[in-house]
């Protein structure tokens, strides 16, 4: 076992590093931002809103992620005639595909705030929008902070899967490397190293805030 | 919007089509059965583990969850597939590079060893909320500790966790389709292929989503049978 | 002018009010007691739209207010609520709280809304710990932050949920003074309270509800000293134990 396939290809591999997480980047920009939206749908009186939103949730909770990546990558050139930019099919489908784990989380944050408070903000004036955008979700943001941190891990590690579709993230550049050179044990365990390192501390951030949440008693 | 595309949905049903998703998806119960078994075995005994007096044991469990839960379960594949059998020598790796059905044997234990780290910690959450005085009276019968846990904490532990142990089996059918990557012709394999054949991959993957839809739905009722027949009476449920 | 006209709401098959009707003129304050139950909290948030009415009608200065083409945010803004429970935004500071609406409602710049919040904040007698969050603070002190929160949009109308139920007794007098003032400037006010030292000392009329009507009505002496019905005699020996 020897990892000079690692330093030699470090830079490669770390290109690689990049584009995951630009990937997560957008993937949580947009998944977390629609996820708000989704929230809020989930727990509409408007049957015309919640409907649509809680069968987009209950399906795409039944699909592999992969096979969401692959439908976008195949429907995209569908609509817009041209063939597709991996990376935008990939983004895309992370956004639709991760906004419902974060729906659900900004739905029970929701939860947690009492009626009267949303009353006391109807109550001077403001309109559902206001409201949502100024209490409803900072506070929800807040409090579900722990759970929201442990989701953008698992999101993280889910755009290893836009490998499929030949993005070159970490992963799919590690087994090119890996073709070419067979040290898998290297490359693999270098991917797995760190994947470890990066979703380790965060889930010690999460850990963080729900200490500090325990602490203030943040109501 | 370009229509220059013409739908085939004949890809979902005419010959040799139809039939792959059908054996796809007959794959994917068996991988996330077999896997399924390993998972709970070792899941139970990981998570059995974590709550033990000795700190090495303890340590060892919790080493077992993070190493599983912080790394993409995609990776984790590859290790098994490429690396492991590399770790065997010479010899033995050549052997085990060979076998006919490495794909199938490497994807129900890794998805079945990920699947457990996650059963697992369930366990751990139902573990920690049995009370610390639920042990004293147990023990306090005269039960040894071996016997406590054997016939007292464990089950009642499974039976706290079984709300989030019956989600975590849908989605080990869900996951069964990453072993795609390793050319295990699973569900989604075969909804790529078709599309490789035939050009046609939307059709495919819209009726490789709509067999997953069936099977979802078809787990989450068997869920809510099994939930309702061991669901601990007087404890704050759904 | 508030006018209830013979509002009935239903929560399902239970019947929550039945044939509310009053009229609250400029300048009174009009307070109302009953058991718990009795409907009072939802007759207030059917005032204010909150809670819909199956039926009767809601007019608040000639506006109605179960309309569907009402527009019940720019009414709200005419009638400020307090809240059992103080409801101050925890994420924001008590400043913030009051100058929230005014900003996002109105429009008004940053330093319009902050004049305004200290104007209010000396009326309700909180010039110290404005920049706390209401964690850090007293029952008493966040209740007087929430109705400087409710002024700050310079109502018509203020609306009392309650709003010394969850006090400890110390902090009663501090928020019931600020009410009484309120009340001595001539605010229109609709109370739901048991501090029948407020009532005495500036209700125009008593409201007794139960079971979801008005049973018994009249000024503060007549109610007190000269109760008509055998339910409102008996509530008023027990809140009087």
């Amino acid at each position: 076992m020897m990892f000079d396939v690692i330093v030699r290809n470090f830079s490669y591999l770390m290109g690689g590093l990049w584009i995951t997480f630009q990937l997560s980047f957008f993937a949580l920009l947009g998944g977390i931002g629609l996820g708000m939206l989704v929230g809020l749908g989930r727990l509409s009186k408007n049957p015309w809103i919640y409907y649509p939103t809680t069968i987009y949730v209950n399906l795409l909770r039944n699909i592999p992620l992969i096979l969401v990546i692959f439908w976008f990558y195949f429907v995209m050139p569908v609509i817009s005639g041209k063939s597709m930019d991996p990376f935008i099919a990939a983004v895309i489908a992370f956004v639709v595909f991760e906004a419902t784990y974060f729906g659900e989380i900004f739905r029970a944050g929701y939860q947690t705030i009492s009626k009267d408070l949303i009353a006391a903000s109807y109550s001077t004036g403001m309109s559902y929008w206001q409201t949502s955008r100024y209490i409803l979700i900072p506070i929800a943001f807040k409090r579900m902070m722990p759970s929201l941190i442990t989701q953008a891990i698992v999101t993280f590690q889910d755009t290893s899967l836009a490998f499929v579709i030949g993005l070159p993230e970490l992963v799919r550049r590690s087994s090119i490397v890996d073709n070419m050179e067979v040290r898998s044990i290297e490359l693999y365990g270098f991917a797995a190293l760190v994947y470890f390192i990066v979703c380790y501390i965060g889930s010690q951030i999460s850990l963080y805030y729900e200490n500090q949440a325990r602490k203030v008693n943040l109501i | 919007m370009n229509l220059a595309y013409e739908f085939d949905w004949s890809v979902l049903w005419r010959d040799p089509y139809g039939l792959m998703l059908i054996k796809g998806l007959g794959m994917t119960i068996f991988l996330g059965s077999c896997a399924w078994i390993i998972a709970m075995v070792v899941g139970i005994l990981v998570g059995t583990l974590r709550i033990t007096k000795y700190r090495t044991l303890r340590f060892a469990g919790t080493f077992y969850v993070e190493f599983f839960r912080n790394i993409p379960l995609l990776v984790q594949m590859f290790f098994w597939f490429y690396a492991a059998p590399m770790l065997f020598g010479e010899t033995l790796s050549r052997q085990i590079n060979r076998l006919d059905y490495l794909a199938i044997y490497v994807s129900i234990l890794g998805l079945g060893l990920y699947t457990a780290s996650r059963i697992a910690e369930h366990l751990r959450a139902g573990f920690a909320s049995i009370g610390q005085d639920q042990y004293q009276a147990v023990l306090s019968t005269g039960l040894s500790q071996l016997q406590m846990y054997r016939y007292v904490i464990i089950p009642y532990a499974l039976r706290l966790a079984i709300p989030p142990i019956t989600a975590e089996f849908l989605t080990v059918f869900k996951n069964t389709s990453i072993v795609m990557t390793i050319g295990v012709a699973e569900l989604t394999f075969q909804s790529y292929q078709i599309d490789a054949d035939t050009f046609h991959g939307l059709e495919a993957t819209t009726g490789a989503m709509l067999i997953y839809l069936a099977l979802g739905m078809t787990i989450v009722k068997f869920m809510d049978v099994i939930e309702k027949k061991y669901k601990i009476q007087g404890l704050v449920g759904r | 002018m508030i006018e209830i006209k013979n509002i009935s709401k239903w929560f399902g098959d239970f019947q929550v009010l039945a044939d509310v009707d009053e009229t609250i003129n400029k300048g009174k304050a009009v307070v109302i007691c009953g058991p718990s139950g009795s409907g009072k909290s939802t007759l207030l948030r059917c005032v204010n739209g909150l809670e819909p009415f199956q039926k009767g009608e809601v007019l608040v200065d000639g506006i109605s207010v179960g309309d569907p083409k009402t527009n019940l945010y720019k009414l709200r803004e005419k009638i400020g609520m307090v809240f059992q429970r103080f409801e101050l935004y925890p994420h924001m500071t008590a400043v913030e709280n009051i100058m929230l609406a005014p900003m996002k409602v109105r429009g008004w710049s940053k330093d319009q809304a902050r004049a305004k919040a200290d104007e209010l904040l000396k009326r309700v007698d909180m010039t110290e710990r404005t920049e706390s969050y209401p964690a850090n603070l007293s029952g008493g002190q966040q209740q007087r932050i929430a109705i400087a929160r409710s002024l700050a949009m310079e109502p018509s109308y203020m609306m009392f949920d309650e709003p010394t139920s969850a006090l400890d007794p110390e902090m009663i007098k501090e928020v019931l003074e600020v009410m009484i003032e309120l009340a001595k400037a001539g605010m229109t006010m609709l109370c739901v309270t048991h501090e029948m030292g407020f009532a005495k000392e500036v209700a125009d009329e008593i409201i007794f509800m139960d079971e979801g009507r008005i049973v018994e009505r009249g000024t503060y002496d007549n109610f007190f000293n000269n109760p008509q019905t055998d339910r409102a005699k008996t509530f008023l020996s027990q809140i009087l134990d």
